[in-house]
């Protein structure tokens, strides 16, 4: 334990060896919303659905639209930490775990909404009994669960190594880390085990974390309800996705950076390379919400146009601009001019995304439903107390959860950041090395 | 180990072993429901192709993460106590 003091990377186990009262304020007032959620939860289930704003035309509200949105910011994660690892981007070091993290326990809420959503939960069952691989929404059952299981299996095994330096120095939790590190001694064997199964899980996770946002865009577009009934969903659903995923992690690092004073290991430079990619990711998202609006409003079919209408100019007009401002004219502004591209900007910016992608699930599901097809009366939605009050517990238990991780686990990938500095160095002049043409033969050619 | 620890090797290995056991019990659950909506589909003549095709797609990747968290579990535990330079 004393050595460990002496180690360059000590900041990174500070967390879990020092004890700290603000962590003990933040979980009892989390664990509190957290409870008052759960009490509101037992009396939609006394009382049905009644209790929520749902009605005949919008049967699907808050709950659907925090699905969508926690899947969709689960796609942080995994795919961006196995597209950096893929790419070998050498500043991915000290981000790709927090990624993971986000993943793994936003999936978990994500998934538990569907069944939050359902009027009789007991019945959840008959999902599989008397299940039909027909209906899309069992394509997302599916789908969901295969996730999970990969980005936890894609979160643990590059973990090993740093549990086994946790159970070899520190005393906390050290059965648990015995348990966890399977034995993990860094032998030349070992590392090349957990070096393979990475590699397959890296190329794995990236179709599954596709295919699941894809097929959640299914349960939409799959309908021929107007504004859903569209090719691009799935495209369109996957860009969003790791558009707010993208957002969240930035701003999960630049509140764990201050918590922990993880300032020497995320530097600008990383929130510099990240805010690229939110704004290539903003780029994107706009191109495809115009697209999307310009061959509905070019098609002019009836339904269609009233819809589009109805958040164009209508009642959900201020959540349609407020969603253009946050996830398009904001970020344009921001990480485009050097002045405003600081840490406090691109917190702002990505807190702006976050809501902004929030008001895109919104803006999806509820005017869809509003204007139906079938001759009913235009029924505006209204979320009710317990809606609002879940929607703060799962956002309670995914801060719970990650600070609770943050004080068993290293947020940073400590063996990543230690490997990068005795072999990454090296390797990396290496691979530049093999990009640039051969100097020998350039001069070669020259005599 | 410390005077002061409870668990000792043997708990921790059953605690592994448990946990290797429960992955494929898993494995072998979201292969018997899907088999069991295949078999539902075709009762019903309802989307069997369809059926076919999804349960084709998500039992071998079911599998594969089975097989490859066993892989890592099995492979570093055996090559515990190898000594680098013999590796």
């Amino acid at each position: 334990m004393d050595d460990l003091r002496h180690d360059p990377d000590y900041t990174l186990f500070r967390p879990i060896l020092e004890k700290d009262r603000r962590f003990l304020w933040m979980v009892s007032v989390l664990v509190g919303l957290i409870g008052w959620s759960i009490y509101m939860y037992m009396r939609q289930w006394k009382y049905g659905l009644s209790v929520t704003g749902l009605n005949n035309n919008v049967t699907w509200g808050f709950y659907i639209i925090n699905f969508v949105f926690f899947i969709g910011v689960s796609h942080a994660g995994t795919l961006i930490s196995a597209i950096l690892r893929l790419s070998q981007a050498e500043w991915r070091r000290p981000i790709t775990r927090m990624a993971e993290v986000i993943t793994a326990i936003v999936l978990m809420i994500g998934g538990i909404h569907p069944i939050i959503d359902l009027g009789r939960p007991d019945r959840l069952m008959n999902v599989f009994y008397y299940g039909r691989l027909q209906s899309p929404l069992l394509w997302d059952v599916t789908a969901i669960t295969t996730y999970f299981t990969a980005s936890t299996v894609y979160l643990y095994v590059p973990m090993i190594p740093d549990i086994a330096l946790l159970r070899d120095r520190t005393t906390k939790f050290r059965w648990l880390y015995k348990f966890l590190s399977w034995g993990y001694r860094g032998t030349e064997r070992q590392k090349h085990i957990l070096e393979r199964a990475m590699s397959i899980l890296m190329v794995l996770v990236i179709p599954v974390a596709v295919s699941v946002h894809t097929v959640i865009s299914y349960i939409f577009s799959m309908t021929l309800q107007s504004g859903w009934h569209s090719t691009i969903f799935g495209p369109y659903f996957v860009t969003g996705a790791i558009y707010s995923g993208t957002a969240t992690l930035l701003v999960v690092m630049i509140a764990f950076r201050k918590m922990y004073h993880l300032e020497n290991y995320l530097k600008e430079i990383h929130f510099r390379y990240m805010s690229i990619l939110l704004l290539v990711f903003s780029l994107l998202w706009t191109y495809f919400t115009f697209s999307e609006f310009l061959t509905g409003v070019y098609g002019n079919e009836p339904m269609e146009m009233m819809v589009i209408r109805f958040k164009l100019t209508g009642a959900y007009a201020p959540y349609f601009w407020s969603m253009v401002t946050l996830n398009f004219l904001i970020p344009l502004i921001v990480l485009t001019n050097k002045k405003l591209k600081t840490i406090k900007g691109i917190l702002i910016t990505s807190i702006g995304v976050i809501i902004g992608m929030w008001l895109e699930r919104l803006i999806i599901i509820v005017p869809s439903l509003t204007n139906t097809r079938l001759p009913l009366v235009v029924q505006t939605y209204i979320p009710s107390l317990t809606e609002w009050s879940l929607f703060i517990g799962g956002i309670s238990i995914f801060c719970l959860m990650f600070l609770i991780f943050s004080k068993v686990f290293p947020l940073i990938s400590i063996w990543e950041i230690k490997d990068g500095r005795a072999e990454g160095l090296e390797e990396a002049k290496g691979r530049l090395e093999s990009y640039l043409p051969d100097q020998t033969l350039a001069e070669g050619r020259v005599q | 180990m410390t005077k002061h620890e409870k668990v000792t090797p043997q708990i921790v290995l059953f605690l592994q072993i448990m946990s290797i056991s429960l992955i494929w019990v898993l494995v072998v659950s979201v292969i018997w429901w899907v088999l069991n909506l295949i078999s539902l589909s075709n009762y019903l003549h309802d989307a069997q192709n369809a059926t076919l095709a999804i349960s084709i797609l998500i039992m071998p990747l079911f599998i594969l993460l089975a097989g490859i968290l066993t892989y890592v579990f099995v492979g570093l535990r055996r090559n515990r106590f190898e000594d680098d330079e013999h590796a």
